[in-house]
């Protein structure tokens, strides 16, 4: 099955700076792949080589097959952009723009439209200039979603949105998803990554450090264990793959990456109070790869 | 004070390409028309000769004012620089005064400016000080090009002050547009046509007998009677002086009183949907330009009809041979009859129709600074039917533009009764093409090339080679050299024939950079500001 993206060693240079760094990347369709990564790590950079409207230094992207750069047209038949930043025509209505957006797509859903103009709670007369960030974002959002294009690419699109309108969003992706459209989402809110996605994909300084489900994110990543203990905690560090952390003059944080076997272990010679231990959060894998300045493998030390 | 002292330097400082280029034409064209006068007339007989020929000559005054004196290298220099680099010197003032008051807020950063610890007023005074000290930098470098072309000092200080005396007006003019538009392209619509109503009110005055009272209504007018180098009367400036300070104080006080981010003519924010010229992007690039069009067509058209029923007007007077070989280097030959006059004045007709191609272009690139063609072009938009459409847009505009100005100085030219045919007149609107139309396509070849530039190239263009045109001659350059700008392969129509080849190869060399300009557009990068 040919793939909705598909990136090989895509690069982008700008001048001295290396924005994108040999980007492998492969979103199948019906997937919602979320696009993880802090500012400037090179997520629009690839957004802009994936549309076609910046050109690779080196390696390429297609969608569905379509090269991005030298056949953009006919690749974004197929496709549906939300920009970070809504970028729109200040004198016409919300109205206005959704008509215009839909005849240059040239194919959308009037009825779901009008179904998210009402979902989204639009002032549809307003004029674009008139309207709050958050307003704007809402016109992009209904423009896509309306054209139920096989693939939505979406960056950072609810920036600007308020709660409620964030549960909208989600409720319209979960939506398109039913369908078979394909999601690219890229975002650093991360809540809103791990109840939509089911892929993952973490960027760093223009490489793709990390990609999997959330379970094999997890997986890979630190768990964390808190012991207490009947009396003063004992001494384990020296453990392999164990960062041990005090909290408190009779218990300790353990993040354990790799096995837990070893710490059960080390654990029973000792006496345990209490033990629980939890999945690392999305957002502790994510700052996990960030925090400090060590590479790919390991928390940084305290 | 020291706060409001750096948003002055601030703006003063993002004004500095701008204003550095007007300084820098101002001190070529002073210097050099009173550098060339000396050269071409040397004796005090060529003197009276060109003087007699000239003073009435209505073309000449259409374009550069009354003259005062033409017997000396000081008085024709304050006639032939003073008259047109006032105009400028307004159309800078108002645009400065915008860019500060209304552009600053329109883009939000004023909000941001408010927020900290300047306040309104400090703000309004500290814009106005940053548009008095570029005042002050056009001011000495004209003083710089007078002088450095042999003039006197004290005379070029008072000639120089006369040249940026419309300055307060006009910036006073640009300061109150900014306070009731609420968009910067409204204000500067609404700026711009109060100062082609002073162009047009001076135009008048010094054209028809028994109207020259009229001088006094048109600031462009007071430059005139403030006659530099002949007899000087300083008293004068206290006009400008204190209509810029009216206004100013006026603008001010509205400044100080209405909300932040918007103008007393209230954006109309809600309307029920209009669904035209939505279909692709060019129409909605003209839905969009439609006001544009409209102001362009109508200052044109007046232009044009003024031009053509002041044509009958003009002296017929015999040249002798060796003025006219003269009159080539100032202005072009066979001036003395109507189609003379109008070949003449239509020159300026290609000027304004070559900025026109500019705009256009600079509105095409405006849509990519603004981020909407990342919008557009993530779209099935292809790149190159997009630039295309715009480039189609602009070319057609032009045309309208052209034919317009043809039949309405035809209609000013038959309401005098002068003997000038509507085909000859339509012919001469389009013999103004071929010029435009190249350098709208050397503008698009900038947007392709160098996108953030792109405008400040055209513009510039258009700019150089005019000025070239006026005063390669002048300073007696070589053919080749004249050659090099486009103005120069223009043929007077309907004075003089048709050049048929020099049109042609005008539009081949347009039609390649348009080209060229689509294939290289394809292959860059988007850039937004």
């Amino acid at each position: 099955m040919t793939a909705a993206i598909r990136a090989d060693g895509l690069t982008k240079r700008y001048g001295d700076t290396l924005a994108l760094d040999a980007l492998d990347l492969a979103v199948a369709p019906g997937e919602v792949y979320g696009y993880l990564g802090p500012n400037g790590a090179g997520k629009t950079t690839t957004i802009r080589m994936l549309l076609g409207l910046h050109r690779p230094s080196a390696g390429h992207a297609a969608i569905f097959g379509i090269d991005a750069w030298s056949t953009p047209v006919a690749a974004h038949r197929r496709l549906a952009y939300v920009p970070g930043e809504p970028f729109l025509w200040p004198a016409l209505t919300g109205a206005e723009t959704l008509a215009y957006l839909a005849r240059l797509h040239g194919d959308s859903d009037k009825a779901y439209g009008d179904l998210l103009v009402q979902r989204f709670k639009l002032d549809t007369d307003k004029k674009v200039r008139a309207l709050s960030k958050g307003n704007r974002q809402k016109v992009q959002l209904i423009a896509a979603f309306a054209t139920r294009a096989d693939l939505m690419i979406l960056d950072e699109p609810t920036t600007g949105l308020d709660p409620l309108m964030e549960m909208a969003f989600r409720e319209t992706v979960l939506e398109a998803k039913a369908r078979g459209q394909t999601v690219f989402l890229s975002s650093h809110i991360l809540s809103e990554v791990e109840a939509l996605c089911d892929r993952v994909g973490i960027l760093r300084d223009g490489r793709l450090v990390d990609e999997g489900t959330l379970g094999e994110l997890r997986h890979l990543a630190a768990q964390t264990i808190d012991v207490s203990f009947d009396g003063p905690a004992p001494d384990l560090r020296g453990l392999e793959g164990v960062h041990v952390a005090p909290a408190g003059r009779s218990a300790l944080r353990l993040e354990v990456s790799g096995g837990v076997g070893p710490v059960i272990a080390a654990l029973a010679e000792h006496p345990v109070a209490t033990l629980t231990s939890r999945e690392p959060s999305l957002e502790e894998i994510f700052l996990h790869h960030y925090d400090g300045s060590t590479g790919s493998n390991g928390r940084a030390p305290h | 004070m020291r706060p409001t002292s750096s948003v002055a330097r601030r703006a003063f400082a993002e004004s500095r390409i701008s204003t550095g280029s007007f300084a820098l034409l101002f001190a070529v064209v002073a210097y050099a028309q009173a550098f060339g006068y000396d050269a071409s007339f040397p004796t005090l007989r060529d003197r009276m000769q060109f003087a007699e020929s000239f003073a009435d000559n209505m073309a000449l005054r259409t374009m550069y004012g009354f003259p005062h004196d033409l017997l000396s290298t000081g008085g024709y220099t304050a006639w032939r620089v003073g008259g047109v680099l006032s105009i400028v010197a307004a159309a800078w003032a108002l645009l400065a005064a915008i860019r500060v008051l209304r552009a600053e807020e329109d883009s939000g950063r004023q909000e941001l400016v408010l927020s900290g610890i300047v306040g309104r007023r400090g703000a309004y005074l500290a814009a106005i000080t940053a548009i008095a000290a570029g005042a002050a930098v056009l001011w000495l470098a004209t003083l710089l090009g007078l002088v450095g072309g042999g003039l006197d000092a004290g005379g070029s200080a008072f000639l120089a002050l006369a040249i940026v005396s419309p300055v307060p007006v006009f910036a006073g003019v640009g300061a109150l547009a900014s306070q009731f538009a609420p968009t910067r392209r409204l204000a500067t619509g609404m700026a711009s046509a109060v100062l082609a109503l002073a162009f047009v009110t001076r135009v008048i005055a010094d054209t028809s007998a028994g109207l020259s009272w009229l001088r006094w209504a048109s600031p462009l007018g007071w430059v005139e009677e403030m006659r530099a180098f002949s007899s000087a009367r300083p008293e004068v400036l206290a006009l400008p002086l204190i209509s810029g300070a009216a206004l100013l104080t006026l603008a001010g006080a509205i400044a100080l009183r209405r909300d932040v981010g918007s103008g007393l003519l209230r954006s109309r924010d809600r309307s029920s949907p209009r669904l035209g010229l939505l279909s692709s992007p060019v129409a909605l690039a003209l839905r969009g330009e439609r006001g544009v069009l409209v102001a362009w067509l109508a200052g044109v058209g007046i232009f044009a009809f003024v031009i053509g029923s002041l044509a009958k007007t003009v002296a017929g007077a015999g040249l002798s041979a060796d003025l006219e070989r003269e009159l080539q280097k100032v202005g072009g030959a066979a001036i003395t009859t109507p189609a003379g006059y109008v070949g003449l004045t239509f020159l300026f007709l290609v000027l304004a129709l070559s900025l026109f191609a500019c705009s256009q272009v600079a509105a095409a690139r405006s849509e990519e600074a603004e981020g909407r063609l990342e919008t557009l072009f993530a779209l099935p938009v292809g790149r190159r039917d997009w630039l295309g459409g715009r480039l189609a847009l602009a070319a057609a505009a032009t045309v309208v533009l052209a034919l317009a100005a043809g039949a309405l100085a035809w209609a000013g030219a038959a309401s005098q009764g002068a003997d000038v045919s509507l085909s000859q007149m339509l012919e001469a609107g389009a013999n103004c093409l071929p010029a435009a139309l190249l350098f709208g396509a050397f503008g698009a070849l900038a947007l392709a090339l160098a996108p953030r530039a792109s405008a400040a190239i055209a513009y510039g263009l258009v700019a150089v080679a005019f000025v070239w045109e006026l005063l390669g001659a002048l300073l007696g350059a070589p053919g080749w050299m004249l050659g090099l700008s486009p103005f120069h392969h223009v043929g007077l129509l309907p004075a003089e024939p048709f050049r048929a080849v020099a049109a042609l190869v005008m539009l081949g060399l347009a039609a390649a950079t348009a080209l060229a300009a689509a294939w290289a557009f394809r292959r860059r990068d988007l850039s937004a500001a």
